[in-house]
């Protein structure tokens, strides 16, 4: 995988931990996956590869379509704020991306870069989740984190496995889904989708 | 196809295809249909479980499936246990203010059953976390059934906090995949993880990835911190099937692993690391053991106690750590599924126990006084419950291990715990009772449960005392 590519896919990541529309952020998520196919189709050797190409494909397009109706039928009369302002989500997402660089050694993908990128991608999902108020943002936080994945997969030194691929990309619908449901429940019982209002619960 | 594969095809086919046709029962009958259907399709785990049980040193392992001492175990476990909560189920849907949707319950019900069946059965590390996964989604639906506020709550941090952490149990997959020859599904079968040749220093970054993202699932801590609520605000039969089946189920896969990587990252280190994550959670567990919390959260840190006993066995690693596992688990589940049915009628009987911790049971009611007790009582390892004779031989299996100081340590915190839950036992049942409670229905199911419980934990005592050194817990090495 070329550094160009990589750093393409570390940056529509970054930018999902940053904008403040979900409208944006699902296109980001999207077209980060979109770059994956890309990947795939263009490393495919044989027809296993191309079909678990159409997995990631299938799944990209079927979660953008999901969540651009989730965004539809919620409309937010004013927007989620995050409690960390941009730069620092930013700052933050990168710190833990250098640190978790830094900390894992070299896990045997096809490329350095791609190393990177993996481990690079895990971190800006994770901080999605930890920063972002917003349900759908946090349900982004784990597509960015699936797609590292996928990426990790695609850059195997075997290849991705068309079961597995498959495998994960229903599970991956499965539970979006599932969260699309929760986000529609607590969109109408709290009238935002604002995990702010989820922390009743403690002890 | 051999008979196992047939039989284990049937207990995970049979759930599953109640849940497909459920939606066809006619609204009236789905309740009886649905509790009625259970005990046969709860018959082929059953049989199985029995079968590999009694020959335990004939495991059979494929790349798709595996039929071992550990899974036959598993297998019975959540036989049993699916079979209570579809029973239990009848009680807390007639307290459901909600209509019409009985359907969508036992649909998800069974489906999460059908998924939890299959995952001690896979025979490739790639298929268990797609189980898994699946069961995250299933079960999600059930933690936020009943629609409540606290319910969204719990069962969106459920969903979430699992789903991340399994994505960080898959990178630690990934990551085996890239160092094991031949790569793809086949280099992750159970066999085939030990020919791991990409070096220990890798290998062992995949398997902390790989058991830090399962321990979010497990309820280990520090990442346990969606279990409390999601067992305390799911359906009372839902909970029980987190607790008493989908923990340990999971558990096992962490299990399965660690025999399977042991040969590539060494023993020890693969073994300290089940040990650490055993007495973390216990010394996290401890002091909410001492506090007066609402009935199903103190059983939800009760869990966090015992998966930490259990990782602690399975650290241990020795014949008698082993068997105290084998125990530790059956009776676990058995108490735990008792202590949540109970649940039903007692928010019945005080609605505030939703929230509230309530004392005094026994005095109003002494059916339920009497299930919660029991409950509480196997589960903080009050003699001759089996979960005292089970910790006796884990920790015994740890001073064997030459792990002394893990095992004094787990001496202490398990004594600690049952101090905790001692009093709380005596508060629950024996306290002061508030006079303003109703009458506590659907107590003839419960005292029926309770029965059965206190057999099977009976003959779990001689399990116990029988199971060491037999070819059962050879099996399970």
């Amino acid at each position: 995988m070329s550094g160009a590519l990589a750093w393409t896919l570390v940056g529509l990541g970054l930018a999902v931990i940053v904008v403040r529309r979900r409208s944006i952020a699902v296109a980001l998520v999207t077209g980060q996956a979109l770059v994956l196919v890309g990947v795939a189709l263009n490393d495919a050797t044989t027809r296993n590869d191309v079909l678990a190409a159409g997995a990631l494909a299938l799944r990209a397009v079927t979660l953008a379509a999901l969540f651009f109706v989730l965004v539809a039928r919620t409309r937010e009369l004013r927007p989620v704020r995050a409690r960390v302002s941009p730069l620092m989500r930013a700052g933050a997402a990168v710190a833990l991306a250098l640190a978790l660089t830094w900390l894992v050694p070299k896990i045997g993908l096809s490329s350095r870069d791609a190393e990177r990128s993996v481990l690079t991608l895990v971190a800006f999902g994770v901080a999605s989740v930890a920063l972002r108020r917003a349900t759908i943002f946090q349900v982004l936080g784990i597509v960015l984190v699936e797609n590292a994945l996928a990426l990790a997969a695609l850059e195997l030194p075997g290849g991705a496995s068309l079961a597995i691929e498959l495998g994960v990309a229903l599970d991956l619908m499965l539970v979006a889904l599932v969260a699309a449901a929760f986000h529609e429940r607590i969109f109408a019982e709290f009238g935002a989708g604002d995990t702010a209002a989820l922390r009743t619960l403690r002890d | 196809m051999t008979s196992r594969e047939l039989f284990a095809l049937a207990a995970v086919g049979l759930p599953a295809l109640v849940a497909a046709t459920i939606a066809l029962v006619p609204r009236r009958f789905v309740v009886a249909v649905a509790v009625a259907v259970a005990v046969p399709v709860s018959v082929p785990s059953i049989a199985l479980s029995a079968w590999i049980l009694h020959a335990p040193a004939k495991p059979s392992m494929s790349r798709w499936l595996v039929v071992d001492a550990p899974g036959g175990l598993l297998l019975a476990v959540i036989a049993v246990v699916g079979l209570a909560s579809a029973f239990a189920s009848r009680a807390y849907l007639a307290g459901v203010p909600a209509p019409r949707r009985e359907k969508t319950y036992f649909a998800t019900l069974y489906a999460f059953w059908a998924i939890l069946l299959a995952v001690p059965l896979v025979g490739n590390l790639a298929g268990a976390w797609l189980l898994v996964e699946a069961t995250t989604a299933a079960s999600a639906l059930l933690v936020g059934f009943s629609g409540r506020p606290r319910a969204l709550e719990a069962g969106w941090k459920y969903l979430i906090l699992t789903s991340l952490g399994l994505g960080v149990a898959l990178l630690g997959i990934v990551l085996l995949a890239a160092g094991t020859p031949g790569g793809g599904l086949g280099a992750l079968s159970w066999h085939a993880l030990g020919s791991y040749s990409a070096g220990a220093d890798r290998a062992l970054v995949a398997y902390l990835l790989l058991l830090a993202g399962l321990a979010a699932k497990i309820g280990w801590a520090p990442v346990h911190n969606w279990l409390p609520d999601a067992h305390s605000e799911a359906p009372p039969p839902v909970s029980a099937l987190l607790s008493a089946a989908l923990l340990p189920a999971v558990l096992l896969i962490a299990w399965r692993s660690e025999h399977a990587l042991a040969p590539v990252v060494g023993a020890r280190t693969a073994q300290t690391v089940l040990i650490s994550f055993g007495l973390v959670s216990l010394a996290v567990a401890v002091p909410f053991l001492w506090r007066a919390l609402p009935w199903k959260r103190l059983l939800a840190y009760s869990s966090l106690e015992h998966m930490g006993v259990i990782a602690l066995g399975i650290g241990f690693a020795t014949p008698l750590a082993l068997a105290g596992v084998a125990v530790h688990i059956a009776a676990h589940a058995v108490a735990k599924a008792l202590g949540f049915y109970a649940a039903t009628p007692l928010i019945g009987h005080e609605p505030r126990a939703a929230e509230h911790a309530v004392t005094g049971v026994a005095r109003t009611a002494p059916v339920l006084g009497a299930a919660m007790g029991i409950s509480l009582g196997a589960l903080s390892g009050l003699p001759p419950s089996p979960l005292f004779v089970s910790e006796v031989l884990i920790v015994a299996g740890g001073f064997e291990a030459g792990r002394a100081w893990a095992a004094a340590a787990a001496v202490l915190l398990l004594a600690l715990g049952f101090l905790g839950l001692a009093h709380n036992l005596l508060e629950t049942t024996a306290g002061a009772a508030r006079d303003d409670r109703a009458d506590a229905g659907g107590l003839r199911g419960l005292a029926v449960l309770t029965a059965v419980s206190v057999l099977l934990l009976l003959g779990l005592v001689l399990a116990a005392v029988w199971l060491p050194g037999t070819d059962l817990v050879a099996g399970l090495l």
